[in-house]
């Protein structure tokens, strides 16, 4: 550490020198947007690349791309967002458009449709997932849809044929015990669901209700909730889903679910995170619906996995409706992007897909097929505070895993708190 | 031989065994203790050669088989190389470094050994700034360096670091400043030394423990820095290390975790190369402060 | 006025840096700090004024904002001591003698260099899970072990074990104070025929008296502010059932999560609170216990 002190004056020029160099927006170009995403190595790959590609097409128009991990994607985010310096495009997620979009942060997409939004021809469902008061707010860049991912090795060795796009939860349970006899209890039927508040969702619609009805009030009832429990805490006394050790550690990463480490044969996710959980298991993944209620309503649904917001903060607002143009319209682009982010809402560029695809996506292409007939309407917008209901369900819940809670009581307190959390956020 | 001097050579040589018997004991202690301490890391080391699926399923340590390829491709795995993350954290971990050891001993001389008005007023200033949950400070913060234009710079990283802002290497330094007896500076002021002659040629070469172990907490904690890095760096070509090793997870997609083990190895060299260098000021802290 | 700047010039420009960064840039935030507790803020709308309803909501209705402060205090109180006796205990250890301390402080310091990182979530997960290496362990002793780490009841312990094996920044600490006392003391009192319990308590404890203050402030500081461990390990929920719900986990969650920038900032000034009184009954005993060289008269 023995420097002169002009050798320390010169280094902390330099450095300083160096260091805002890097933060100078290039000025040849006159044009410049910022998209924000959240990604993994793969992705970040794909998505430099889109942004290689279109500026060789828009020369004028510099897009820098930022991003980071989810986890921490949100944080940086808020930041930025009460800053006012959000990025002009930003990834959204569904359980947080609502979110965003209620508090004013994003600008609605409605006014460029049809003129340098070209997406007339897209599916209607997909598209209108992004839509909030009847305004779209976000474009969808894939869709997906909940799935039962499970590992075909065991299924086929403990002999279950059950057709998995129209099983019920009766059938779902049967499976589960299957399963934990022909391995001698090695591999559990199923993950624990329990604290999913998303196959909840899709078990609140079979019984014929939304979780929110369209003022934003919580519209399920303490029996729809106590049943769910109960369903689980049934197959828990069996012995037939995960230990109760790993459901409570929540929003666990996919590469420690149960399908992923073998110890269980099935878990549930979304469809785009097939690939993923392909790649963290040793067997073969096959594609199952969630169970559906015999004699109910469809509760599993399509939504969009994953939007492009145009921000409060942004612009050029038409650099940046460009390039979200050429993101799902620009054959060279959706090429680079293929089903990584979800399944497109344009059947031009499934079609333009299709021949390139690897197995797992063929498999979620398949199962998204499958299931187009049998999902039910995109529920209606969370309310503000839904976020925060998602928590407190996976809280509340651990009590009963844990056996310290009956499903009943649990049950009741859960929906008052929901109902209490959603009037607060008003 | 007489009596006297053998009873005295028999205590010597039982001082010695029982003495010797202690540094076994002493050693063997240490080295069980050691391995609950490097387990972790052997942990981390031996999943760094595991294929990705096996990272969780198995509960072994040992690898089923060893492959390089979570380094050779973890380097290069993300957009930009981790050349470029290294050199970019070398730049802000330097000047960190440096503006926190000059600025807070600058204050830490002030607050042990100069008396001036209001300085219990400013020293609990100091010590309240230790206290404040960073989180509800980072939006006010971030719109501050937002309108300084400082956003996507690394200014926001180094600069306060010149302005002293870490209170811990303040308090720390005042803490040690505090032991070295007052005639010091009372011999040195009649010797007519200014102030800062005192701080330079008397307190600092008498701090040197202190000061190698601020290097060293200050070297490690701006080095693994995730926070501010995060908010204020948006282009991922001015990304450190720690940033970049956040790009290989993804909660709800595809992680890349054997090759995330790997770079984290990696991240972990230059630490631990500099505390092995830098421990040595620690050490020789002996030979210099063992004067009075 | 004269002789106030021939008094005080030298401190304050020493001191400059230090002023400069704290009006400049650290005063601002914190003053936002405390007006945003008053406040409804989402971080996208302007900010809406409401007077104490935050601190109210907090101490009347808000029954995590309780939970946060039982698991944290309950935390300090574990965490600092065992961690401070851990690391004095080593850097004691480590100060004298041996001739390999040099690689065996790297070793103890290694753990530290991990910090709260991913890696240390995931493996701090497969060390107490039921059938986990610390049970594999205590089957040798006979003992059936419970999954630690998810189990509410004793979550909360594993965390405590994760500061002590994590004493690093202490131990380095106390061994430079170590470092700091004079040879020849011990060496008087060995040829005095002190004994070696003696000397710690007569030398050893009040030459390091400064140096243990300061670890004790820090270390109570910090554990009350602790996040990243219990943030990780948790996967940012505080589960199981609430039981790693640190207060400062409770705090970003409020903040960033649900969108309550204001109640977040009110939670802070009451941690801020509770920290500062601690810290000030630390340096009122102080008085009593710590002497310093350069007072000493």
């Amino acid at each position: 550490m023995k420097m002169t002190r002009r050798g320390l004056m010169s280094t902390m020029g330099a450095g300083l020198a160096a260091s805002t160099l890097a933060g100078v927006p290039a000025l040849a170009q006159a044009r410049s947007i910022r998209h924000y995403w959240w990604g993994n190595p793969e992705r970040d790959k794909r998505t430099f690349a889109v942004i290689d590609t279109f500026q060789k097409a828009k020369t004028d128009i510099k897009v820098s791309g930022e991003t980071i991990g989810w986890g921490d994607y949100w944080t940086k985010m808020a930041t930025q967002t009460a800053g006012r310096n959000m990025a002009d495009l930003v990834q959204m997620d569904y359980r947080f458009l609502f979110e965003y979009v209620r508090r004013g942060a994003l600008k609605p997409l409605d006014e460029y449709v049809g003129k340098s939004l070209m997406i007339a021809d897209f599916d209607k469902g997909p598209i209108d997932g992004g839509r909030v008061d009847g305004k779209l707010y976000a474009l969808n860049i894939g869709s997906n849809s909940q799935v039962i991912v499970h590992n075909t090795r065991v299924f086929k060795e403990a002999g279950i044929d059950t057709d998995l796009i129209n099983w019920t939860w009766d059938d779902f349970a049967k499976s589960c015990e299957t399963i934990t006899s022909k391995t001698g209890g090695k591999v559990k039927g199923s993950d624990d669901l329990s604290l999913m508040i998303e196959v909840f969702e899709s078990w609140v619609r079979q019984n014929g209700r939304e979780f929110y009805d369209k003022d934003g009030k919580v519209a399920a009832t303490v029996e729809d909730v106590a049943s769910y429990w109960q369903f689980w805490a049934d197959l828990r006394k069996k012995d037939v889903v995960r230990s109760k050790d790993k459901t409570v550690i929540l929003d666990i990463p996919i590469v420690e679910s149960g399908v992923a480490v073998g110890d269980t044969a099935m878990s549930h996710y979304w469809s785009n995170q097939l690939v993923g959980i392909q790649a963290a298991a040793k067997d073969k993944i096959g594609a199952a619906m969630v169970p559906h209620k015999k004699g109910g309503q469809p509760g599993q649904f399509i939504k969009p996995s994953m939007f492009m917001s145009l921000s409060r903060d942004a612009k050029d607002v038409d650099a940046a409706i460009a390039y979200m143009n050429a993101w799902v319209t620009d054959p060279a682009i959706t090429k680079i992007l293929g089903l990584e982010r979800g399944i497109p809402a344009s059947a031009k560029v499934r079609e333009q897909l299709a021949p390139g695809l690897n197995e797992v996506e063929k498999v979620s292409v398949a199962y998204f097929n499958a299931i187009a007939s049998k999902v039910g309407p995109l529920p209606l917008p969370a309310p503000k505070g839904a976020g925060e209901v998602r928590d407190a369900f996976m809280r509340i819940g651990t009590d009963v895993v844990l056996d310290r809670a009956s499903a009943k009581d649990a049950a009741a307190t859960f929906v008052g708190d929901a109902q209490a959390i959603v009037e607060r956020a008003l | 031989m007489d009596e006297a001097a053998r009873v005295a050579h028999e205590m010597r040589l039982k001082r010695d065994r029982r003495e010797r018997n202690g540094r076994i004991l002493k050693h063997l202690f240490l080295i069980t203790v050691s391995c609950v301490m490097l387990y972790p890391l052997f942990w981390l080391l031996a999943s760094s050669f595991k294929p990705e699926n096996e990272i969780f399923g198995s509960l072994t340590l040992w690898p089923s088989q060893f492959q390089l390829d979570n380094y050779t491709k973890g380097w290069n795995a993300l957009p930009i190389s981790f050349t470029t993350f290294y050199i970019n954290s070398a730049i802000v971990t330097v000047l960190s470094v440096i503006g926190n050891l000059i600025s807070c001993s600058f204050a830490a001389y002030a607050f042990a050994r100069l008396q001036f008005t209001g300085r219990s007023f400013f020293f609990a200033l100091m010590m309240m700034t230790l206290m404040v949950p960073y989180h509800v400070v980072l939006i006010p913060q971030y719109v501050q360096f937002l309108a300084l234009g400082w956003v996507d710079t690394y200014l926001p990283l180094v600069v306060p670091r010149f302005l002293a802002s870490d209170a811990f290497f303040i308090f720390l330094m005042v803490q040690f400043f505090r032991q070295l007896p007052r005639e010091l500076d009372e011999a040195a002021m009649i010797d007519g030394c200014s102030p800062f002659k005192i701080y330079w040629s008397i307190i600092l070469p008498l701090s040197l423990p202190a000061m190698g172990t601020a290097a060293i907490f200050s070297l490690i904690w701006v080095w693994e820095d995730f926070l501010a890095p995060l908010i204020y760096l948006n282009d991922i070509k001015s990304y450190t290390v720690p940033l970049a090793l956040r790009l290989f997870l993804d909660q709800e997609g595809q992680s890349a975790y054997g090759q995330m083990f790997a770079m984290s190895v990696l991240s972990l060299v230059p630490v631990v190369i500099f505390f092995v260098l830098f421990q040595k000021l620690i050490v020789r802290g002996i030979a210099t402060s063992g004067m009075k | 006025m004269r002789r106030f700047l021939a008094r005080n010039a030298p401190a304050y420009i020493f001191l400059s840096p230090w002023l400069l960064g704290f009006f400049l840039l650290a005063l601002g935030p914190i003053l936002a700090s405390l007006y945003l507790s008053f406040t409804r803020y989402d971080m996208v709308s302007a900010p809406r004024w409401v007077g104490f309803d935050n601190y109210s909501y907090m101490f009347t209705r808000d029954r995590r904002f309780w939970k946060a402060l039982e698991v944290t205090f309950t935390y300090v109180a574990l965490a600092v001591p065992a961690r401070l006796i851990m690391a004095l205990g080593v850097a004691m250890l480590l100060d004298k003698g041996l001739r390999t301390i040099g690689l065996y402080r790297a070793i103890f310091y290694l753990p530290s260099l991990l910090g709260a990182s991913i890696a240390i979530a995931i493996l701090w997960r497969q060390l107490f899970e039921a059938n986990g290496v610390v049970n594999q362990v205590l089957a040798y002793f006979g003992i059936q072990g419970i999954s630690w780490i998810t189990n509410p009841d004793t979550s909360l312990y594993t965390l405590v074990i994760l500061a002590m094996w994590q004493f690093g920044s202490p131990m380095l600490i106390f061994l430079a104070g170590l470092r700091g006392i004079p040879r020849d003391l011990y060496e008087a009192a060995e040829i005095d025929g002190t004994p070696r319990w003696r000397q710690f308590t007569r030398i050893t404890l009040p030459l390091l008296a400064p140096v243990i203050f300061f670890n004790l402030v820090l270390q109570t500081i910090e554990s009350f502010k602790t996040f990243s461990s219990a943030f990780i390990i948790s996967n940012g929920t505080g589960a199981p059932a609430d039981s790693l719900l640190f207060y400062t986990v409770y705090l970003f969650n409020e903040a960033f999560k649900f969108f309550r920038m204001g109640y977040a900032s009110a939670l802070a000034w009451v941690l801020l609170i509770i920290i500062a009184v601690f810290t000030a009954i630390a340096f009122f005993t102080s008085k009593y216990w710590v002497h310093y060289e350069n007072e000493r008269d």
